[in-house]
Order: structure tokens, then C-alpha cells, then sequence
């Protein structure tokens, strides 16, 4: 599971995100939310352990940038950056070097018919277009097993039969106890799939809502959006 | 580790073998392979101070010099932005798997190793200007290409340790940045005042930067003392910058490997800044990257057909460009060219001799430091090839602003020269024509390169090919001119001799380049 407790960045002078605390638990999918600026993709970058920060962050009760809680944390990141020079079986076969896996060429392969890769795994990065570099990415993130998963807004360039296995595969990692973050934009797009709802706003947690309790409040996602940024204001 | 080594040995064989599959791109590494053996051959072994033989001094003084400004350019850009060895790809994939920060950032050095490669080339290039200036010793090239690596490989170190320790605090900041420029200041100041008593560049870089405080100043003097032993042979001095350096980066190395375990977030803003250049460069967007523009100017479109791309690029220039043509290029060629003749001088040589040294020598920096101009982001968009006119048509409109920018140059640099060494009218004419037909055989050898091996090899390459494919078709010019001039007793003549010959190739080669623009598939 993931933990975010009191987490705190700035840069420079800016507050960035404040005082942020909230938990990923095993088996549910939580959705990050906010408007452009509201600390989403910083709060991202700190559980991903690319930034410095003050507070804690835990993924499977170990400090984040552990090498324990790296070996069970898949990232996919908003913008795919792949090695120009690295066919897609070798960008697998790194990461499963790096994560020490074993026996994984099956489920390399299992993946990448999934996505409808298989034809595609010797062509080098630089070769692929930003949907299929997206595909490797998600494939990169799934192969280690993770037992927390964060995607960054990831559906963004993928094909509607990329788009239904990545949904698929919410549900199966959720069933298999993973804990799931995912950061959008798209509110559509997750609907139907989530557990819990985080939204962001100017850096902090402006709403912790599981579905229960939203349903109890009788709102949909987007009104409960709208509401907590305050973004209704400017329609009216 | 061995994944990280994993990644090195996987990317280095299929770069191998991409070069092989593309039979362009191998003609092309083989055309780089063959003139890198050349340049190095010639280094070694050409005769020196074949032209003159100045002083050792002198030497020392521009070597020490020419690192103090490296140091210092390099050391506030890697502040501003972090020095980096990484790629978006290592900070998605390497910085989130489980493997050591220390063991990235040895794999962050290796391939640093790269940039070096590209570093010593450069450094090979001017080997040859040297020799023909001053009297090496026999292991003089080795001593320049320690002082290079030493350099290429303790400035990223100094920076990266510096940034870690100024971004947590504005105050350290601009601590540092006080620190570096008063320091630049002060010795701007001190060669200024050398300069006004000694009214000679040449005796200023003696007495300023062949001092005793110089050449044992740490960093600056030490790698300056290293690469200065190529002329003044094996000093004390050399011992101590050897040892300083050695000193330096292992405890630099040290320090950054123990204690800086948490510099992700530090390289990390350099690495996207480093793509998003890098993205800028392969759309063509270098010239509008990072800069402020402005939304309305006072020009307007004009012409039609072809000539609306001019008009476009010159409203697109006035919309970035508060100097309109005028940019870093135009002050390192003219102020290197102007600076070169004042501290090599010749006696007995005439005005036109010295305005033909001059026109070779900012032709070469020229060569080595043109942009990409405006041509590459118009073949990335398709308006260029919808627009109805002759593909010779559009490609002369959508080069005209390089020649008008050489030719706006070369005004600058031979009216300036021109004046500083009283030449007269008709010389420094025939030195402006000129400079803007070697100008255009750069150009359309750059368009001819790239219509050869497209856009999609590699980027160094293509630069790499352009530069080789100019010396090849300039240089036989240049000393062809040299003998005209020799024979003839006339530099006039020589200068207009290289000028027609660099009009003839430019010419020659807009013709074969222009059906670049026939389609999108000819542009690569």
C-alpha cells in the first residue's frame, strides 16, 4: 500500500503542494484529480522518488526511495521517454535485469500480444510512434508484478483497444491487491473503475472521497470536482 | 550495475549495427571516420611553427585564458539549469528501479564519455592552427587532449556538486554567483588595465594569464598549466595542475558519490531542459526555443508565391530578434577573426594579406559555429511544399536570410577591419563578397547533406558530413587563392580568386540541393 503523510514541496519560493496526506490502499484504485497547477504532477514526482520533499512517503511500509519499495513499485510516467537505441524486448529485458525478475519472458510476451506489441519488439525507440511508446511504458511498469502501480494521465495516446486492456488490467491488478494510483485529466475515462477520489487544489487535498461516500452525498464525479475547485464559479 | 551495463552494451551494438543496415549513414561515418584519422594524423604529425614560431608565453597565456572563460561559461550555465548526463529515458526507467543512485551516477560518467569524443574533435580541429603558430614539443598533442578530457570531465562534477548545494537555498545561490562574477570582473578589470599600458593583446595574455598566480590558480591555472606543456614542455607547474586535477575530481567524485545520494530532483529540471533542446533541434526550432516573442512588430508580410517565405522568415526574425540578424554567432566570428590577426601579427604583410587571413579565419569559425538556420523548420512543416512555385524558387527565398545575415557579417567584420588596419575600399568589397559565397557553399552543402541522409540519422552526423563536405569543396579554394596570391603578388586577386570559386560550388550546389523541396519524401 501506499502512505503520503504531510507532504510537503516547494520550489524556490512557490509552495507546490502542502501539507498532502492520504493512503493507496492493497486492491483499490484511487484517482488523483485537479486542474492544471494544483500539485498533481509534483505529488507524483515525490511518490516516485525524483524529488526532495518534507514528510513521508511509504510504499509497502518502506521509505520510497528504498530499494525494497522500488523493487514492488511500477511507474508510468505522463510523457513516455524510451532509449532511441533499445528495441522494445530489450527495453523489457533491461527492467527485468534491473528488478531481478525471473522467468519473465512469458509474461513479456503474454503482455506484449496483449497491447499488440508482438510485431513490433525489435523495433528500436526511436522507431515507435508516442502511442506504441506509451504501450512499452505500460508494459515496463506491469512486468515487474508491482504491488503499487502509478499511472500519470495514461491514456493519453493510446488506441481504443489499447485503452480497453489498460481498463481491464485495473481491474485484474485491483483483484490481484495491488494498490492503484491513477493521475487524469479525463474524468470520463476512469469512471466506473475508481474507489477512492483525491482532488487536488492550489497544493492541497481539497477532497477524500471514497464512492460510497460520494453516492451517499449524491453527486457525480464531476459535479464533486467542479464543486471542490471551485471551477463552477467561473461558468456561471 | 549490471543492468545499467546492460543498457550501455545493448545501445552501443545497435548503434553499430543501424549504421551498418543504412548504407547513407555508413558512407557517411565512413566519410567522419576518415577525416577524424586525418585530422588526427595531421596533428601529430605535421611540422609546427610552420607559419611562425610566437612565443611560449604567449601560448600559455591564451590556453589559460581560453579555460578561464570555459570554466566560468560552463559553470554558470550548469548552475542555472543542473548539469546533467541523463535522458528522460534513465530518469522514467533508471531513477524509479531498484538500483543504487551511486551506481547511476558511474553509469551517469560513462557516458559522458560521448561528449568527450565530440569535445576532442573540436580540440583536434584547432591542433593544427596551433602547430602552424607555435613550436610544439613531441608529446604536445597528448598534453592538449589531457587538459581537454581532464576538463570535460571536472566541470560537470563542479557543477553538479555546486547545484546540489545552491538549490536548497536562494542565499547560497546568489552567494555563488557573486563569488564567480566578481571574480570574472576582477580579471576583466586587471587585463583591461594591462591592456590600456600595454596597448598589445598578445603582451596582456603574457602578463595576465602566464603569471605565476595563473598558472597555479586552482582548476583554471591547473588545467591551462597541463595543456600549456604541449609548447613549454613539462614545468613544475604541469605537475602541480596534474595532481590539483587528479585531486579534484577524485574528491569531487567522492563527495558527490557519498554524500549526495538524493540527486534525482537536482539533475532532473537539467535533463528536461536538455530535451526539450534537443526536441527544438530536430523540429528546427532552435532559433524560436526559449525565446520571448513578440506578437505584433511593425513589418509586414510582402511578395507572393516563393517570396512570402522570405517575408515570413524576416517577420519571424523581427518577432525574435531584438538585433534582427545579429546574433552570438555574429560576435564570436568577428571578434575571434579580429582577435586572431591582433595576436598573431606578421610583419612585412600587407593590408590585403591581412584582410584574406582574416576572411580564413572567420571563415573557419564560421564553419564550425553556423546555426541551423531557418530552412530545417520549414522543410518539417508541409507549407513549404504546397506553396505553387518552382522548388528552385522556394529554396533561394528560403535561404536568402543566411546569405543577408553573412552578408550583414561580413559588413561588420571587414568595415571594422578595415579600419583597424587601414585596408583599402576595393580589398575590404572583394573580403565582404567573399565571406557570402563560402557562407553559401555552407549553406547549400548543409541542404545538400541532409537531402542525401535525410532527417532521420543521426543529428551529429549530418553536422559532422556538412563540415567535412565544406572543407572539402573550400579548402582547395583557400590554397589555390594562397598560390594565386604567392605567384601573383597580389592578395587583391587572392581574395577574389577564393570569392569565385566559393560562388562557383555555392551555385553548383543550390542546383543539385533544390529538389529538396520537390516533396516531403526528398527532405528525409
Amino acid at each position: 500500500m501506499l502512505k503520503v503523510k504531510k507532504l510537503t514541496k516547494s520550489f524556490k519560493k512557490v509552495l507546490a503542494v502542502n501539507n498532502v496526506s492520504f493512503e493507496v490502499n492493497p486492491g483499490e484504485i484511487a484517482v488523483l484529480l485537479g486542474p492544471n497547477g494544483a500539485g498533481k504532477s509534483t505529488t507524483i514526482k515525490c511518490i516516485a522518488g525524483l524529488l526532495r520533499f518534507d514528510g513521508r512517503i511509504t510504499i509497502e511500509g518502506k521509505d520510497n526511495k528504498s530499494i525494497e519499495a522500488k523493487k514492488v513499485f511500477g511507474y508510468v510516467p505522463e510523457t513516455p521517454a524510451l532509449y532511441e537505441t533499445l528495441t522494445v524486448w530489450e527495453h523489457i529485458e533491461f527492467i527485468a535485469r534491473a528488478y531481478n525478475l525471473e522467468d519473465w519472458e512469458e509474461t513479456a510476451r503474454a503482455l506484449l500480444i496483449r497491447f499488440e506489441m508482438d510485431d513490433k519488439k525489435d523495433k528500436l525507440g526511436k522507431e515507435l510512434s508516442k502511442g506504441m511508446q506509451q504501450k512499452v511504458s505500460l508494459i515496463c511498469a506491469l512486468i515487474i508484478n508491482p504491488a503499487m502501480i502509478m499511472f500519470d494521465e495514461p491514456m493519453i495516446g493510446l488506441d481504443p483497444k489499447a485503452i480497453k486492456e489498460l481498463k481491464d488490467i485495473f481491474v485484474e491488478l485491483k483483484n490481484s491487491g495491488c494498490a492503484i494510483l491513477i493521475s487524469t485529466h479525463i474524468i470520463d475515462s476512469i469512471e466506473g473503475y475508481w474507489d477512492k477520489v483525491l482532488i487536488m487544489n492550489k497544493g492541497e487535498i481539497a477532497a477524500d472521497l471514497t464512492r460510497n461516500e460520494l453516492i451517499a452525498r449524491g453527486e457525480s464525479l464531476e459535479e464533486i470536482f467542479f464543486s471542490v475547485t471551485g471551477k463552477e464559479e467561473i461558468g456561471q | 550495475m549490471k543492468a545499467l551495463l546492460f543498457l550501455i552494451k545493448k545501445s552501443l551494438k545497435n548503434l553499430i549495427k543501424g549504421i551498418v543496415k543504412k548504407p547513407s549513414a555508413l558512407i557517411g561515418f565512413i566519410f567522419v571516420f576518415a577525416f577524424v584519422v586525418f585530422i588526427i594524423v595531421a596533428s601529430f604529425l605535421m611540422p609546427s611553427g610552420l607559419i611562425r614560431t610566437a612565443s611560449p608565453e604567449l601560448y600559455n597565456g591564451i590556453v589559460v585564458a581560453v579555460f578561464a572563460v570555459l570554466y566560468f561559461s560552463y559553470l554558470t550555465i550548469g548552475m542555472e539549469k543542473g548539469s546533467t548526463y541523463f535522458r528522460m529515458a534513465d530518469v522514467n526507467l533508471v531513477f524509479t528501479a531498484p538500483i543504487e543512485p551511486r551506481s547511476i551516477l558511474v553509469y551517469g560518467f560513462i557516458k559522458q564519455i560521448g561528449g568527450i569524443v565530440v569535445l576532442l574533435f573540436l580540440t583536434f580541429c584547432q591542433i593544427p592552427n596551433l602547430r602552424n603558430n607555435f613550436e610544439f614539443q613531441p608529446y604536445g598533442v597528448w598534453m592538449i587532449l589531457a587538459a581537454v578530457v581532464l576538463f570535460a570531465l571536472a566541470y560537470p562534477l563542479i557543477s553538479m556538486l555546486l547545484y546540489s548545494w545552491i538549490s536548497k537555498d536562494n542565499k547560497r545561490k546568489k552567494l555563488v554567483y557573486y563569488i564567480l562574477y566578481a571574480f570574472a570582473a576582477i580579471i576583466a578589470v586587471i587585463t583591461l588595465l594591462d591592456l590600456i599600458r600595454t596597448k598589445s593583446i598578445g603582451a596582456t595574455l603574457e602578463n595576465v594569464f602566464n603569471s605565476p598566480i595563473a598558472r597555479y590558480f586552482p582548476i583554471i591555472g591547473w588545467t591551462g598549466s597541463i595543456a600549456a606543456a604541449a609548447v613549454s614542455g613539462v614545468t613544475t607547474e604541469v605537475y602541480v595542475g596534474a595532481v590539483g586535477m587528479v585531486l579534484l575530481i577524485t574528491g569531487v567524485s567522492a563527495a558527490i558519490y557519498r554524500m549526495s545520494l538524493d540527486y534525482y530532483e537536482d539533475v532532473l529540471e537539467g535533463t528536461e531542459y536538455v530535451e526539450a533542446v534537443l526536441k527544438a533541434k530536430r523540429s528546427g526550432n532552435t532559433m524560436t526555443f526559449n525565446a520571448n516573442i513578440k506578437n505584433k512588430t511593425s513589418n509586414r508580410l510582402f511578395g507572393k508565391g516563393a517570396q512570402a517565405i522570405f517575408s515570413k522568415q524576416l517577420l519571424e526574425y523581427r518577432k525574435t530578434s531584438h538585433f534582427f540578424l545579429f546574433d552570438i554567432s555574429s560576435v564570436i566570428v568577428i571578434l575571434s577573426a579580429i582577435f586572431y590577426r591582433l595576436v598573431t601579427p606578421a610583419e612585412n604583410m600587407s593590408t590585403s594579406a591581412t584582410l584574406f587571413s582574416i576572411l580564413g579565419f572567420a571563415s573557419y569559425m564560421h564553419l564550425l559555429i553556423q546555426g541551423q538556420g531557418r530552412l530545417n523548420a520549414e522543410i518539417e512543416k508541409p507549407f513549404i511544399y504546397l506553396i505553387p512555385d518552382s522548388p528552385a524558387k522556394k529554396l533561394f527565398y528560403a535561404t536568402m536570410p543566411e546569405h543577408i545575415k553573412n552578408l550583414f557579417d561580413g559588413l561588420l567584420l571587414f568595415t571594422l577591419s578595415g579600419i583597424l588596419f587601414k585596408a583599402d575600399i576595393i580589398s575590404v568589397l572583394a573580403c565582404i563578397i567573399g565571406y557570402v559565397a563560402i557562407g553559401s557553399v555552407y549553406v547549400y552543402t548543409g541542404v545538400l547533406t541532409r537531402r542525401m541522409f535525410g532527417s532521420v540519422q543521426s543529428r551529429n552526423l549530418i553536422f559532422f558530413v556538412k563540415i567535412i563536405f565544406s572543407i572539402i569543396f573550400v579548402l582547395p579554394g583557400i590554397i589555390a587563392a594562397v598560390i594565386l596570391g604567392l605567384i601573383a603578388e597580389s592578395w587583391l586577386l587572392a581574395i577574389c580568386g577564393l570569392g569565385g570559386w566559393s560562388l562557383v560550388f555555392g551555385m553548383t550546389f543550390f542546383v543539385f540541393s533544390s529538389g529538396i523541396l520537390n516533396n516531403i519524401e526528398a527532405a528525409g
